[in-house]
Order: C-alpha cells, then structure tokens, then sequence
C-alpha cells in the first residue's frame, strides 16, 4: 500500500474531490449522510433563534446553509475550500431569493477568515473527519464562537485500529473514514479546543444508507456511462469489495456516524 | 383486602375518524389502533355490532408516511354538494381534499369470464347488466375534461371493457378530447386471441402526444392461482397477450389480485417475469379487495401494503431492501407506495438499481417540514413519478424518469455528456406499485377525502374508487343502469359467515331474516 501523502496535499486533495463531480455523482450535493432530516435534527439541538449568526464550516453546494436560513430565519455564512462550491452555492442562494441572509466565502477551515466571537452557533457537517490538522480546526471553532454559543457536528466514527485495510487508503480518506476519529476521540478534540459536549447521539444507519447510495449511483453509473467512471479512475472492479468492508466495519463498530453537540463555556465561567 | 389494579390497555390509540358499518354501509365513528406493530381499524354499527380490520401491516411506517402527503389541488368543478358529510356525498363534493389524477370508465358489467374474485361482481349473468352507449361514454369524458381540464389517463375498465362492441370508438372519443393517456384493463383474452384489435390498439398508441396502454389481470403462474382466482387455467391466453402487445408496441403493466394463501409467494416471480418481457415495463400488486366478489377472509388477517412490500423483499433478496418502496404523496400516503427500478443485464448477471437508493426521496417529498430545497426541479420530477396518474409508457413517466436520472448528473459541470446515454435509460426503468384499495371494513374517510383515483359515472359524477365499491355506489349505479334491483353486497368476511347468503352475481348479502327470526 502506498504512504500516505502529505497533509497539504490530503486537504487539497479532499477539498478537490469534493468539488469535483465524481463525488456528485456518487453522493450528491449534499455530501453527508442522514440528508435534511439529519441536518435539521442537528440544527434543533442548537436551539435558534431568528437572526442569530451560524457559521456553516465546508458549506459545500449550500445545502444546509440555505435550510438554516429558510427554516429557522438565521443568517448564515459558509466557508467552504473549493471556489467552484462557493461560486455554485452563491448561484443557489441567489436563485432561491437568500442571497441577503446566506453568503459563501472560500477558505480554510483550520484558518477561519471571521474575527473571534463572531457566531451564536456553528455547523460543520461530515467533514471534520477530513481535516488534516483537527485539533487546529476546533480551536478555530472555538475562536469564532461568541460565550455561550454552540457546536453541531455530525460525523465518521471509526475506530482506526480495527479499521480493515480497504478502508484505509486515500480513496477512503477520501471519503470520510480513513481519518476519522471514534467518538471520544472528537469528545476530546473539542475539550481540548475549551468546547464541553452536551450531547452525543450515534447515527449508524445514516451511513448505511450512504454506502447504499454510493452503491447504486456506481451502478447507475456503469449502465449509463461506463467510460466515465474509467475516466475518473474510479476502479468498478474493486467497488464491491471496498462497499462489503465498509458494510462490516458498520455492523462491527468499528465504523459509525454520530451527532455532537458542543458549548462554548458561557463569559465569566470557565 | 387488595385493592383493584388498574389494567393498562394492550394498544396505542392513535386516529378518531369516520367509516361504514360493512353490513348496512351507514356511516359510523371508528378509531384507528395500533397493536404489535400493526394498524387496525374499528368501528361499531348500532345495528349490526363490532368490525375490526388490519389496515397497515406497519406500524412505524403507517406513523412515519405522514409527513409524505402533498396538499391536495381543487379540480376546476365538484359534481355534488355537501349534504350528509363524508361518504355520502360522493362526488367529488367541495370537501374533497384532492384533483382526480386517474379516472375510471366501466363500459359495461358483462364479462369473459366469472372469476371468483372481482370487485366489480362482473361475468356472464344474462339480461340484467349494462353496457354503456357511445353517448354515454363522451358525457362521462366530458365531465371528466371538465374537471380536470387536460387530464393525465383515464382507463377503460368493466366487465370486460374488450368484449364492448364499441370499445375503439371510446378510446378514439378519449384521444380527441384533452385526455393524454388511455388505460385498458383487461384480462387479457381478447388480446390473446384477436391480433387485429391488438393492432388497432398499437395504431391508436402512436398518435401523436397520445398513448394507450394495457392493464393486464396477471396472477401468477401456478395452475392453481389461475383456478382459485379467474376460475379457469389462463396461462396461455396470458402469454399470447403478451406477445401480441409486444408486437403491436404496445406497453403492459401486469396487475396481480394477492390474496393470503393464494398467489403471495409468487411476488417475486412476476416481476422477474416482467423485467425479461420486452412489452411489460410495470407490475400492480394489489391486495385483493373485499368489495363485490371474492373469497372468505379474515379481516384480521389479510394483505396490507406492507406485507406485500415485505413478501417481494423476500422473495426477491438481491433486489431489494427496506426503504426501497415509497409512499405516494398525491393521494393518502397509506393507500399506495410505488418504487423504480433500472435493471440491466441479462438474468444471472443483472445490475438492478431501485431509484431510492440513488437519492434522499424522503428530502424532497416531505411536505411537512420541507418549505425549500434547492432541487433543480428534482422534486417535481419525483412527484410525478410517485402519482396515481404515473403509468410506464406514457410521455409524463418517461420524461420524468429522464429527468431524475439527469437531475443526479452532472453534465454541465464536469463537461461529460450524459443525456445520450440516459435516454437509453428509458428502456431500463420498471415500475412497481402497491395499492391496497379500502373495502367496506377497512375504509376510512381520512383516506377517502383525497383519494385521486376516481370512478366516472354514467350521470357525470367522479366518485372516490373506494367509496364507489365500499358504500354502494356500485349497486346504485348498476340498479340505475341496468333497470333491475340490486342487493347491497356485504364483504364475504369470517366473522360474518352465518349472516350471508349468495346473490345473483355470486357476491355475497345479508341473508334475508326467516319467519321464525323475525317473530323472536
């Protein structure tokens, strides 16, 4: 198996897939598992109020920045590292009459362009998992958080030790599981950054569901446009094998999804 | 001394609504329960007692489809007035919540064959049946253009709608009218056996911005599903149908009656059937219904969309899994689910992919909490697959599925030209819908009051299907038309045995009381 490439070259690589339209093809643009339902179960537990500011941290398409707005009157701002998601996701705000209350801004999640205590709340959806330098990426969460003010994270779960030798490649990386941390491993990220968690939920379906996803659009794929999926370098022969391990990994433990909800301690309290 | 414990009730309570005593079809209260899983309704008729039947086989899922039902659309006119409440008032009457995305024409009472299941009590009974003229076939299209304005289908039905002597001038009534798509239901002998009105049939199915397609009565394979459900062996007439149709291009969608103990374990078998044969693109299980004519059942025990939903799972495993079929949001969620498939590749070594694995359907057909979705019209392609006026082979459908199929690409962006080959997918795609049409045990206004698919009658009302065969409209209908009196039909159910007798047309009444009963 092949080393595994620089940090730089992980996150650029990353944030390049996820913009590229393999990974629309596969997953659609609204790249992480459990969809709206999901996102709207994270975005309850924030407990909004209209016109509080969220930050949408790797906003992709804007998905989820434009249900904020739409269902709970906040307004956002999305950060996201590929500038095609960012044009893209301004085109959908504007089409859909938010451009006012939701903007795109490309950049770095593990340097946040926003000033310190700018949000009431922050999102950050299947993607933490995919940042090279977490621990960087969560004290950035906390910086741009007012007192008070909360995280919801939804993501990958993995016990990397036990993780099968499919699911550890770039390809996975990828694809949110090779770096991905189990449970306590975010629980202590997010203590470390100065975020307490209130709560945690796990979320495993979700990603069954998704690998079901990645499943049929490969086979979609392979019935209407086989010589993309060449030309994409996407490996239809191996696709079972990776799919079944994932499937496991799921079923063992070893791999899961989960929601976290964090806490900027409030001012005056530690 | 103990003092007396308080018992906790063995079921959730979940729904107060309106139904019919099934015996005298007066319009009673009735509560909607759950209990191990399972939805069941019950209802008390002063006179005639107790009814309770399962309704839904699922209980997460019966609570959970509630969020899939999409705001009704006001047809353009109502044929009746509010006058007793739901169901008496049929229709449509200003209450009702929904357009009417399918209407049904019944040519005539007269059949083929005298199966021993059919909702309609059709069959050979001499004399005292009807056929409807050609006036009366373009008054009922008129008032169904009039309500809808360019309706989506309508379908030909009966009786036997092919053995009407003047079934091609209806449907050329259809085509001249606003009307994009004809249904023919039928059992299939004609076609078997008569190529030059199969032919007829193509011609009309290549008019341009026009489609007829068959609705074909298909069971199963055994001999004896044949037997206990047509009342005869009709495997080959089926087969030579079939092959005529696909001669013709014309477009078939099997429809199976599943009754428990019968055909459900040839589910699976039905649809593979259908993938391999060049003229089927759909297949219709439906449940059978405990209207007119049919078998003894057990309300408690009978066939639920869910259960048919699992029978497929099971009997086809590769294929399928939980969450791949999808409620229909046009009508009551309950009343129908429906999923596509794109197979490809011969038996053996078959890729087959069921569209809701390829997206969230739930995200963009959840009309409770979705106000926006940034969708690229994704969600209006999904609603007009997922409808009761959704049929394999007519334009809508097939542009549709073409645009699904284009919605989860990605052409403009990545500079890959896929619209060509998604054409092609067309050819791939198959169709299975699950009805459980409401009978007079399982029949609840909630349902009703936005049932899409609608039965035309000769005096230019549009009546709720279920409340056409479930409250006796039908035997109003046919006494009117036919000028001889006909019985009310009581469901041929267990627990009333006792209490029926035969009719002419071999459904089942109430038997009339005997001198020594009515002196007691």
């Amino acid at each position: 198996m092949s080393q595994p490439p620089p940090r730089d070259d992980v996150k650029a690589c990353c944030a390049a897939a996820y913009s590229s339209d393999v990974v629309t093809l596969l997953l659609g643009d609204s790249y992480h598992p459990g969809g709206t339902a999901l996102t709207r179960r994270l975005a309850d537990a924030l407990a909004l109020r209209p016109d509080d500011g969220v930050l949408d941290v790797a906003s992709g398409r804007g998905t989820t920045a434009l249900l904020l707005a739409e269902t709970y009157g906040v307004r956002v701002d999305g950060v996201d590292y590929s500038p095609a998601n960012t044009a893209l996701a301004r085109g959908t705000a504007e089409a859909a009459g938010h451009a006012d209350r939701v903007s795109f801004t490309t950049g770095d999640a593990e340097r946040l362009p926003y000033p310190d205590g700018d949000f009431t709340a922050l999102v950050c959806e299947c993607a933490l998992c995919t940042f090279p330098d977490k621990c960087r990426a969560a004290a950035e969460f906390a910086r741009v958080l007012r007192p008070g003010g909360r995280v919801g994270i939804t993501d990958v779960t993995a016990d990397t030790d036990r993780l099968p030798a499919e699911l550890t490649g770039l390809a996975a990386r990828i694809a949110c599981v090779a770096d991905a941390l189990p449970l306590a491993g975010y629980v202590d990220l997010l203590s470390a950054a100065g975020l307490r968690t209130l709560r945690t939920e796990p979320h495993d379906a979700a990603l069954l569901r998704m690998i079901d996803q990645i499943e049929a659009r490969l086979n979609l794929a392979r019935m209407t446009a086989p010589d993309r999926l060449a030309a994409a370098d996407i490996d239809l022969a191996a696709a079972p094998t990776v799919l079944a391990a994932a499937r496991s990994a799921v079923a063992d433990g070893v791999l899961g999804y989960a929601l976290l909800i964090a806490e900027k301690p409030p001012a005056g309290r530690p | 001394m103990t003092a007396p414990r308080k018992q906790d009730r063995d079921e959730v309570f979940v729904e107060f609504t309106k139904s019919i005593c099934p015996v005298c079809k007066t319009p009673v209260d009735a509560q909607v329960n759950i209990r191990e899983d399972k939805v069941y309704l019950r209802k008390r008729c002063r006179e005639h007692g107790g009814f309770e039947a399962l309704v839904y086989g699922d209980a997460e899922e019966y609570l959970a489809s509630a969020r899939f039902n999409k705001p009704g659309t006001i047809p353009l006119t109502f044929q009746t007035e509010v006058r007793d409440g739901c169901p008496s008032d049929c229709g449509l009457c200003p209450e009702h919540k929904q357009h009417a995305c399918l209407g049904i024409i019944e040519v005539n009472t007269g059949c083929n064959l005298d199966c021993p299941i059919c909702f309609a009590d059709s069959g050979h009974q001499a004399g005292d049946g009807y056929s409807i003229t050609h006036d009366q076939c373009a008054r009922m299209l008129d008032a169904f253009v009039e309500s809808e304005g360019e309706p989506e289908v309508v379908m030909f039905s009966g009786g036997e709608p092919t053995i009407h002597k003047h079934i091609l001038d209806f449907i050329d009534l259809a085509q001249e009218r606003p009307i994009r798509n004809v249904n023919l239901n039928t059992n299939g002998i004609r076609l078997a056996t008569d190529r030059n009105f199969v032919a007829e049939l193509g011609k009309r199915n290549q008019v341009p911005g026009r489609s007829v397609n068959v609705y074909l009565q298909f069971d199963g394979f055994d001999e004896r599903t044949h037997r206990e459900i047509r009342g005869r062996d009709l495997r080959r007439f089926k087969e030579k149908a079939l092959a005529n149709c696909a001669d013709a291009g014309l477009t078939v969608t099997l429809v199976a009656a599943v009754e428990r103990g019968l055909n459900e374990h040839e589910l699976g078998a039905i649809i593979e059937y259908g993938v391999d044969h060049p003229a089927v693109r759909s297949v219709a299980f439906q449940p059978v219904t405990h209207s007119g004519r049919h078998v003894p059942f057990d309300p408690l025990n009978r066939l639920t969309n869910p259960d048919v939903i699992r029978l497929v799972g099971e009997q086809l495993p590769g294929w399928f899994q939980k969450g791949d079929f999808f409620p229909v949001p046009c009508c009551f969620p309950t009343c129908r689910s429906i999923t596509y498939l794109l197979v490809d590749g011969e038996p053996g070594a078959r890729t087959v992919v069921p569209i809701p694995r390829l997206l969230q359907v739930e995200d963009y057909l959840d009309y409770v909490s979705n106000r926006v979705m940034p969708d690229d019209g994704i969600r209006e392609a999904l609603e007009k697959l997922w409808s009761a006026s959704a049929f394999m082979g007519t334009d809508t459908t097939e542009e549709q599925l073409r645009a699904t199929a284009e919605a989860l690409d990605c052409a403009d962006a990545c500079g890959i030209d896929l619209p060509e080959a998604v054409k092609s997918l067309g050819e791939k795609a198959f169709m299975i819908v699950v009805q459980d049409f409401q009978d007079p045990y399982t029949l609840n206004v909630k349902q009703l009051m936005k049932c899409c698919v609608e039965e035309i009658t000769p005096d230019g009302r549009l009546i709720p299907f279920c409340a056409y065969n479930s409250v006796g409209y039908r035997e109003q209908v046919r006494e009117q038309m036919s000028g001889v009196p006909v019985a009310d039909v009581v469901p041929n159910a267990l627990p009333l045995a006792d209490r029926l007798a035969p009719t002419p047309y071999g459904s089942r009444m109430l038997r009339p009381a005997t001198d020594e009963e009515t002196t007691a």
